[in-house]
């Protein structure tokens, strides 16, 4: 009852056929699969280390049977950038002092991308929410909070790297799996 | 405390440097932004092993059977240790290489349990098996038997007749006696005499990183291990627990994803090496959130009571201290700790009649040992606390009570060491109070307090343990620097600080220099990430060893210019004439230059810290460390008196580190160290009932998010007096101790009376609003 | 660590799903996990399949329909934070979910997951509590209604079979006279279990007069539960301090805590003041 069956992974633009048990977690198909940048801090959605995008919203990846992302497209932090060519808000995290022991910063840049996707210039409790989920231990965040705040304005002054663009990672907009409806009342709430 | 005035700072003359005190992007920083950096678990091998080990459930029992045949005969398991197997190996918990302590009989922890298990937690078992589901599985199918013991859980209940014993002769694992002045003629000048006493509890590091490594045997039958640690000189207590030589056992360390004094101790290394001995086979084991809160130290819960006699002006005249620390079930780094603990116990002040009793006894309960402070924290709540509350006693200001009673340089700390370098005690605080700026209004049901706590902490090892750092510095042909130096880095930015370092000597930009680190086989051993001790030792080391290749690179460059050597500058890659910029020799063109001459392009350097002999037994008196940090924290913090809640409203810390050798970091030491103060004070508890855990995951166990606290205001000061290369101090320990004693001043002042035990939870603090009514304090 | 084998069914409609519940007695359904996961590791629940319905498209809307709000079972808390017709109808809701764990966990949790958990801390079910809230549970036989409070039974116990689903909460829509307010305590500010949640409405007269209160209270008890004691002080009456203190101290005196009962006592008391005095203040042609 618990064999492998072939899921379909599309892990940073790359499509993956992998075969896998359903007891398999996201976190664990990903680093199996060598992303090892999505870190395994706690196994319970409690540390943020393993958070990806999963069609662009940031989620833990160790809460996630990776069957129920078949299909889905899946971006890791290693995934926005390299060396190389480091994606702004990467290079942020690193010049603004934001990275101590670099255990979070995965999850941290994650859940950066992910906000600044859809709000280009966050305030302080902005940032703050978008990274409720994110622990670190070492840098006490006010350096990530500025990490942010810095990829922000780098982004918002090329327009290369705008969010909207967004196409370096392959990534589409996020899809949205909600319908919206109101039979009795029209124009409230109406979100495509 | 309000209103108060920045102290002029003493004149200082820091030469301006072109690569130290730089906030540069550490070296480190890209590869782990980009996800690039390998941890210890993302690593793997070809026809590599998991591994798991099997713990006990119980605090105090008699293994009476152990029987693994099952786990033996699962289709899929390679091997299963027990015991028996690893013939009595103990986990050596001296310091590598050293011969600090006279070990009690039978204390070190076995590497895996024999006939008795002494707190929930203790290995019992190891399977490696080709699956980690298998290696679970074959946990489960391991029978074990046990009989229970009467146990203990308290330090104090384990010294009194009757208790159960831990180890023979009784549950005392340290103890120390400080006997400084004439304290009954200090207490007899006193106008007042203080008394008071606190508790702090067990706290876990929440390092981010699970603990983890990989081992295998190589072509040479050498036994390689890959993990994450503080401590690349545990090959020598694991090839002892082996029995191979200590050539025959590399550690490989990694980037380590925070240790904060956790993998100071020997975690899963020593597991790897007997298992991948036994199947010849690469091994891997990564604990899980929860074995690493169960399997690893703790900070040590201390009860701390000071009696202190002082004169109306608050003037210290006589200080009396009593510790008793919980050791945990075996000793660990004890001992130091508690060493540290006692050798700070009168803080940055100048006391001259001191009479100290500190003793560490053993618990059914998890092992405390090395966490960031090193038992300096715990001493700082103590002295700290009762400055307020003598401030208090005395109607004063608690700023008044601390400058009555500041240390200068050349004054001593308790056990007679004096004090060389800057002490920048008052210079600190009145910044950082000064950075509070206008005090928030109470309102009905917030009451605000502040809190100010001088501190100061050691950095560098205790100087009988004669601790050495080597580093190799070498200058390849096109100009770019090596550097070979087994400093591990847990992310405080050991190894770019180093690389800051040897750029600024040999004048290359910081992206010209590349460290390689961390291999006890191939790097220069360069001691351990412990004790903020990094950039004193291995920072001199490598500037010890950069500077030689810059004297004879500069003479080289001397004779080919035709100038004298004193005229010479290495900067910008170049080789240039001081006082005519004109005249230069690019660095790689020198670099061939001398490789063609047989110039020697590389040194290896070693530096000793002073070497000293220990305490006098009888006193208590001798120099114990290096130097020291001095540095102060204040906040404000508003209590609601009606569901007890405490929010931090402001925060700021100064710390004189010397000289920033990468500002950037420093402030990031400053404000992280300064975070996990905080949370030690308001949130971090380690529950133990009966030797259970009752916060055995990260959901349980609060560590500070990115909601709970201010940034903090840091500001760092840096005078240039300290040991370190360009007259740094250390900053990874000392930039912790002085938050947790500031908020618990705050609460004081909010409430009118002291909370005597961390941390300060709602409930608590509701319990001392309903006091503090009572009391008409509030 | 590995998770204990199960099997993974992936229905892609409504009924495909019920028909496995109910052919598989030892199936539990999962949608975002977030529960689910941790106590699988734990060991909390051994179930042979898992159910998966975090895509079904029955469960995913939010519909203002014949004056309710109806939120899909699977609708995630950051659809609910995220949603401007629920900021606008039941504000309550808005709140709740801005002080639910935290960004990456609130992408995945779904309201029914959280109420079919009924874990004691359960933050959602005191802010539904004080709405009046339904719940549609749909089985072989068809689809039941009952309201919240019955719905709960105790500490991770519900009124769910192990065939049904949970595929809709019904919000009457209040009263545009109707006036909330929420409020967690916890350990830490974000990312934690609540320690108590305190929930109130207050649906006003004209005149400013409470004409009915709803307060509710988390995390005390097995399950989160309604202050009638404390509403009904407050029913028909003007809603002045006098009046509050006592709504307030009879609902810290309703508390059945797990632990520590004093301490939450004057906690809640304090809190539900604090929720009332704010709402008070707000209602038009009040005091």
């Amino acid at each position: 009852m618990t064999e492998r069956r072939p899921i379909r992974l599309i892990v940073n633009g790359r499509a993956h056929e992998v075969s896998l048990p359903p007891n398999t977690t996201l976190l664990t198909a990903l680093r199996d699969l060598g992303c090892t940048d999505a870190k395994n801090g706690c196994e319970q959605g409690e540390c943020g280390a393993c958070a990806v995008l999963l069609d662009g919203e940031p989620m833990n990846s160790c809460m996630i049977l990776a069957w129920q992302a078949d299909g889905a497209r899946i971006t890791t932090n290693a995934g926005l950038g390299t060396l190389e060519r480091p994606h702004p808000i990467q290079e942020a995290f690193a010049d603004a002092g934001a990275i101590q022991c670099g255990f979070c910063t995965s999850g941290m840049v994650i859940a950066t991308k992910a906000l600044l996707d859809r709000n280009p210039d966050p305030t302080e409790a902005e940032i703050r929410d978008a990274l409720s989920g994110n622990l670190c231990r070492c840098t006490g965040y006010g350096q990530i909070a500025a990490a942010v705040h810095l990829a922000a304005e780098r982004l918002r002054n090329l327009p290369s790297w705008s969010a909207s663009s967004a196409s370096e990672d392959g990534q589409e907009p996020a899809f949205k799996k909600r319908v919206l409806a109101s039979d009795d009342v029209t124009g409230e709430g109406g979100r495509s | 405390m309000d209103d108060v005035q920045p102290k002029p700072l003493p004149e200082v003359n820091l030469p301006d440097l072109n690569q130290v005190g730089k906030p540069l992007r550490r070296v480190d920083a890209l590869g782990k932004a980009v996800g690039a950096t390998v941890y210890a678990a993302d690593f793997t091998m070809p026809n590599m092993l998991h591994a798991k080990v099997l713990r006990s459930d119980r605090p105090h029992a008699r293994i009476v059977r152990l029987d693994p045949s099952q786990a033996k005969a699962l289709d899929g398991v390679a091997c299963v240790l027990t015991g028996d197997d690893v013939k009595g190996a103990k986990l050596n918990t001296d310091l590598p290489g050293q011969t600090g302590r006279e070990a009690r009989s039978g204390s070190d922890a076995p590497v895996l349990a024999l006939d008795t298990v002494r707190y929930v937690g203790e290995p019992i078992a190891l399977v490696a098996a080709e699956t980690l589901d298998l290696a679970e599985e074959a946990l489960r199918l391991i029978d074990v038997e046990y009989e229970d013991l009467p146990a203990v859980f308290d330090p104090e209940e384990a010294m009194k007749p009757g208790a159960p014993i831990l180890f023979e002769p009784d549950n005392v694992v340290s103890r120390y006696t400080i006997r400084k002045g004439d304290l009954d003629a200090g207490m007899a000048e006193a106008d007042l005499v203080v008394e008071s006493t606190f508790r702090m509890p067990f706290v876990e590091h929440a390092y981010l990183e699970p603990d983890a490594g990989v081992a295998w045997v190589d072509e040479q039958g050498v036994i390689n291990i890959r993990v994450a640690t503080q401590v690349v000189e545990h090959f020598r207590s694991i090839a002892r627990a082996l029995g191979v030589p200590q050539n025959r056992i590399r550690i490989r360390g990694t980037m380590v994803g925070g240790g904060f004094g956790s993998k100071e101790d020997i975690t899963v290394e020593i597991f790897l090496a007997f298992l991948t001995r036994e199947t010849g086979r690469p091994v891997k084991l990564v604990y899980t959130r929860e074995e690493a809160f169960l399997a690893t130290s703790k900070r040590h819960p201390f009860t701390i009571t000071h009696r202190t006699g002082v004169k109306k002006d608050g003037r210290i005249t006589a200080s009396q201290i009593e510790m008793v620390a919980d050791s945990g079930a075996y000793p660990y780094l004890t001992p130091y700790v508690l060493l540290y603990a006692t050798g700070m116990a009168t803080g940055p002040y100048k006391i001259d009649n001191v009479r100290i009793d500190s003793v560490a006894a053993a618990t059914n309960q998890t092992f405390t040992s090395a966490f960031r402070g090193f038992g300096g924290p715990q001493a700082a709540l103590g002295y700290e606390q009762q400055m307020d509350e003598i401030a208090r006693a005395l109607d004063l200001d608690p700023l008044e009570v601390r400058r009555a009673n500041y240390m200068a340089s050349g004054d001593t700390t308790c056990t007679g060491q004096e004090v060389s370098s800057a002490v920048w005690s008052e210079e600190c605080a009145t910044r950082v109070l000064a950075a509070l700026g206008d005090r928030t209004p109470d309102s009905p049901t917030r009451r605000i307090g502040r809190g100010l706590a001088n501190t100061f902490q050691s950095y560098g090892r205790i100087m009988w343990f004669h601790d050495t750092s080597r580093a190799w510095v070498g200058v390849e042909l096109d100009g770019t620097v090596v550097i070979r130096c087994g400093v591990p880095d847990i992310g405080a930015g050991q190894s770019n600080s180093v690389c800051q370092i040897a750029a600024e000597i040999l004048g290359v930009p910081l992206d010209r220099v590349t460290i390689y680190a961390t291999d006890s086989a191939v790097t220069p051993l360069a001691g351990t990430s412990t004790a903020t001790r990094q950039l004193y030792m291995s920072g001199n080391a490598v500037y010890s060893a950069a500077s030689k290749i810059r004297a004879r690179l500069a003479r080289r460059a001397a004779e080919y210019i035709g100038v004298s050597e004193e005229n010479i500058l290495l900067e910008n890659s170049r080789a240039i004439v001081t006082d005519d910029p004109s005249r230069f020799i690019e660095l790689d063109a020198l670099a061939k230059m001398c490789a063609a001459e047989g110039i020697e392009l590389s040194h290896l350097a070693q530096f000793n810290a002073p070497f000293t002999d220990g305490l006098d037994p009888e006193t208590g008196q001798g120099d114990i460390w290096p130097d020291f940090t001095f540095g102060a924290v204040a906040v404000e913090i508003a209590v609601d008196i009606e569901t007890g809640q405490i929010d931090l409203l402001k925060c700021a810390a100064s710390h004189d580190v010397g000289r920033a050798i990468n500002p950037a970091a420093v402030q990031g030491q400053i404000a992280g160290g300064t975070h996990q103060g905080l949370g030690y004070a308001l949130l971090e508890e380690f529950v133990l009932e009966e030797g259970r855990i009752r916060t055995p995951s990260l959901a349980e166990y609060m560590i500070p998010t990115i909601f709970d606290f201010p940034e903090t205001d840091v500001i760092i000061l840096e005078s240039g007096t300290g040991v370190g290369p360009f007259g740094a101090k250390g900053i990874g320990e000392p930039a912790l101790t002085p938050a947790a004693p500031a908020v618990a001043n705050a609460v004081a002042d909010a409430l009118g009376i002291r909370i005597p035990e961390l941390p300060f939870t709602p409930k608590r603090v509701l319990e001392a609003v309903v006091e503090a009514r009572e009391k008409r304090t509030l | 660590m590995t998770l204990p084998a199960f099997d993974l069914l992936r229905p892609t409609t409504l009924d495909e799903a019920l028909r496995l519940l109910s052919e598989m007695p030892d199936a539990l359904p999962i949608a975002g996990g977030t529960n689910l996961i941790p106590d699988l590791r734990k060991g909390s629940h051994a179930p042979g399949s898992l159910i998966d319905v975090s895509g079904l498209p029955e469960l995913c809307c939010i519909r203002r329909k014949e004056g309710h709000l109806l939120i899909g079972g699977g609708v995630t808390i950051a659809e609910l934070l995220d949603d401007p017709m629920v900021a606008q109808t039941t504000p309550i809701l808005t709140e709740m979910a801005s002080s639910f764990a935290h960004t990456l966990v609130r992408n995945r949790a779904t309201i029914g997951g959280n109420l079919v958990a009924a874990a004691p801390c359960c933050d959602s079910a005191p802010a539904l509590l004080v709405l009046d809230a339904e719940i549609d549970l749909a089985g072989p036989e068809g689809t039941r209604r009952l309201p919240l409070a019955e719905f709960l039974v105790g500490a991770f116990t519900t009124r769910r079979e192990s065939n049904e689903l949970l595929t809709c909460v019904r919000v009457p829509v209040p009263s545009d006279r109707s006036y909330t307010g929420f409020v967690k305590m916890g350990l830490r500010k974000i990312s934690c279990m609540a320690k108590i949640d305190v929930a109130v409405r207050v649906e006003a007269h004209s005149d400013g007069r409470c004409e009915f209160a709803r307060i509710a209270i988390g995390a005390v008890a097995p399950i989160a539960y309604r202050a009638e004691a404390a509403e009904a002080h407050l029913a028909g009456n003007v809603l002045d301090a006098v009046a509050i203190a006592e709504a307030a101290r009879l609902a810290g005196a309703s508390a059945h805590p797990r632990s520590g009962s004093e301490y939450k006592r004057q906690v809640i008391e304090a809190l539900a003041r604090r929720l009332l005095t704010d709402v008070a203040g707000r209602i038009e042609g009040g005091s």
